[in-house]
């Protein structure tokens, strides 16, 4: 019994922490809580789908287009929202940030309809949905294998893009000083697009992963998981990368202990208690930076 | 008087009369009294985003807490209106400063994600503690406002059931309340809001105690949500969780920044203005078939486009205690008056 609640919790930790990354990016490079971001991943889920049933894309190539479909909105919503606000007050930025979730959740809702829909089970390769392994009370599914692989090798693709490449070292330059990292000729406004196409492609990955994991998906689903995976992020130390990771996994794993152990009608109640407590008693996170207002 | 406030002062006298004419519709004075329980939500809320600069996203929860505590002091002590507003309000600040003591010491961006967290807990707790709030069936029931004057006039007991009773206590209580922001604004509490919203080390640098008087305001503005809702709870007389979700919150929100942040009426004429454009909205969406939770759409965009093109809202606050100055007034006369007498005699010279 605990071991299986520790692999779904592991699974659904991971799901967060791919969503957390770009919060915690965005929030590195530019300070703001992209609160959109849980529409970009909602939008993830809806595009794969349309791809799938309206185009005829095979599954892994609909899950690609949607990467790429979630990184231009992701792009659009900067130079839309947030790029003509750079200098206003951060009041300003966080309200259309808030504005912009709402927006594009009601979009959604107009384009998709508000009922829940089920993934077009046709499209999901059938070798998923068999069990890799039965030990016992456990069982894994090789979906949930899947969805660890694809998971980890996407942090991990990312831990080089950010820690090897030129654009990864610009990041971190403009997340230290935006000042002087355009005084070196970091073209800022390029890399801070940048930073939003890779982290809404991350969230428009872990969206399609949720919506095969429970098979459902609908407008407001991005939501919760939206709040949630930035209480992920928080409870990393947001602005650190490594940090949304481990703030990701903890959670899930947390939430799924919750639910399994205490009460299962406060299952989403433990990730609000969670970041609370976080930021009440340790609001730089497990491998974040003060954040005490010095004012 | 000017020719503007005479204007006003004769719309207000307008609407405060309506529920007197014979053809005063039922639904309009509803309306009417919906708007001004947004009016109360959203000055209240004013004082955190506008006065002091931070996002408050939860302030639904304090609504929902004050609901609540009437709703239930109510039917299980039977208590009178009168004394449950002050318990409501005291009950909402007390989460306040609960909330608000250890979170407003960090940045505003963990403010704001902090009272999110705390509302949606807040419903969570109304929806599964069914021992208390009977969850999801909701509590109906609640007496409406009474006013028992019996111990001077024997016949003197009121149930106020109808409209009319209703619009103008809530009209009372916004005034009230309007009456307590303008003198708060001019005071030195509201002095002190003013300079931490502008610059937090030079307020702190000139003696103010800047988280003293930021969960001074976060207080008082629970305290006046919980008002808010004990209102609506004796007004509608059922309270279920789902009226207190995030939306309620981004509704407010969204009212006040459409009459401009920090500008106290600039929240009453948002909160009239989208409240008549949600039923208008709720009304046109549901006639081409589209859900009526999609005209959040509508508030969506105003946020953004109002951020983007008038930060300040379209009636921007001015220090309008300056203006009023006597002093300064005539100090301005004298000033063009003289302006005037040197072009004058430049003029003649020439």
């Amino acid at each position: 019994m605990l071991e299986q609640q520790l692999i779904n919790g592991l699974t659904l930790g991971l799901i967060y922490a791919l969503i957390a990354v770009g919060y915690t990016m965005v929030y590195g490079v530019i300070q703001l809580i992209n609160f959109a971001h849980g529409e970009i991943y909602m939008l993830g889920a809806f595009f794969c789908v349309t791809f799938i049933t309206a185009v005829g894309l095979p599954f892994y190539v609909a899950i690609c287009m949607a990467m790429i479909c979630c990184s231009l909105c992701g792009i659009l919503l900067d130079i839309i929202a947030y790029r003509p606000l750079r200098k206003a007050p951060r009041l300003a930025a966080l309200i259309t940030a808030i504005g912009m979730s709402i927006f594009l959740q009601n979009l959604a809702l107009i384009i998709w309809g508000s009922r829940s829909k089920p993934f077009p089970q046709m499209a999901v390769p059938g070798y998923l949905k068999e069990k890799a392994l039965v030990m016992g009370d456990i069982s894994l599914t090789w979906l949930q294998l899947f969805i660890f692989a694809v998971a980890i090798s996407m942090m991990f693709g990312l831990f080089l893009i950010i820690n090897k490449t030129r654009i990864g070292t610009a990041m971190r330059a403009l997340s230290q000083n935006k000042t002087a990292a355009a005084l070196m000729g970091i073209n800022v406004n390029f890399v801070i697009s940048f930073t939003f196409a890779l982290g809404s492609a991350m969230g428009a990955v872990a969206g399609i992963l949720v919506s095969v994991y429970y098979n459902t998906l609908y407008p407001t689903m991005g939501y919760t998981a939206g709040v949630k995976a930035f209480a992920a992020a928080v409870l990393g130390g947001i602005g650190s990368v490594p940090g949304a990771m481990v703030g990701g996994i903890v959670l899930g794993v947390a939430e799924a202990l919750g639910a399994g152990y205490v009460s299962s009608l406060y299952r989403d109640g433990v990730a609000y208690a969670v970041m609370i407590a976080v930021i009440i008693f340790r609001p730089s996170g497990i491998l974040g930076r003060s954040v005490i207002d010095k004012a | 008087m000017t020719k503007g406030k005479l204007l006003l002062l004769f719309i207000g006298a307008g609407l405060l009369t309506y529920p007197l004419l014979p053809l005063s519709s039922d639904y309009v004075l509803h309306v009417m009294t919906l708007a001004m329980v947004y009016m109360i939500l959203a000055m209240g809320l004013n004082i955190v985003p506008g006065f002091c600069g931070l996002l408050d996203l939860g302030y639904v929860g304090f609504y929902g807490i004050g609901a609540y505590t009437a709703g239930l002091l109510t039917i299980h002590y039977g208590l009178p209106f009168w004394v449950i507003v002050p318990l409501a309000a005291l009950n909402g600040a007390l989460w306040g400063v609960l909330l608000g003591a250890p979170t407003l010491r960090l940045t505003g961006d963990y403010f704001a994600i902090v009272t999110f967290g705390f509302s949606e807990l807040v419903v969570l707790f109304l929806t599964n503690e069914i021992w208390l709030t009977r969850g999801p069936l909701g509590l109906p029931g609640i007496q409406p406002i009474t006013l028992n004057l019996s111990w001077l006039n024997k016949a003197w007991y009121f149930e106020f059931y109808e409209k009319t009773p209703n619009f103008y206590i809530a009209a009372l209580m916004v005034a009230l309340v309007y009456f307590i922001m303008c003198r708060m604004e001019d005071s030195r509490l509201g002095r002190a809001w003013y300079a931490i919203r502008e610059d937090p080390l030079a307020a702190a640098s000139c003696g103010v105690n800047i988280l003293n008087y930021k969960v001074i305001a976060f207080a008082i503005s629970a305290g006046i949500g919980a008002v808010g809702g004990c209102f609506y709870a004796r007004w509608s007389m059922f309270l279920s969780p789902d009226m207190f979700k995030f939306w309620e919150s981004f509704l407010v929100l969204c009212m006040v920044v459409l009459g401009g942040l920090g500008n106290i009426k600039g929240a009453l004429l948002g909160a009239v203005i989208l409240v008549c454009l949600g039923e208008i909205l709720r009304e046109s969406l549901t006639a081409i078939g589209l859900p009526a939770e999609t005209r959040f759409i509508a508030y969506g965009l105003i946020m953004v486009l109002i951020m983007r093109f008038k930060p300040s809202g379209f009636f921007p606050a001015v220090a309008s205690s300056g203006r009023s100055n006597p002093l300064l007034i005539d100090l301005q006369k004298r000033l063009a008056a003289g302006a005037a007498a040197k072009e004058k005699s430049r003029d003649s010279a020439a």
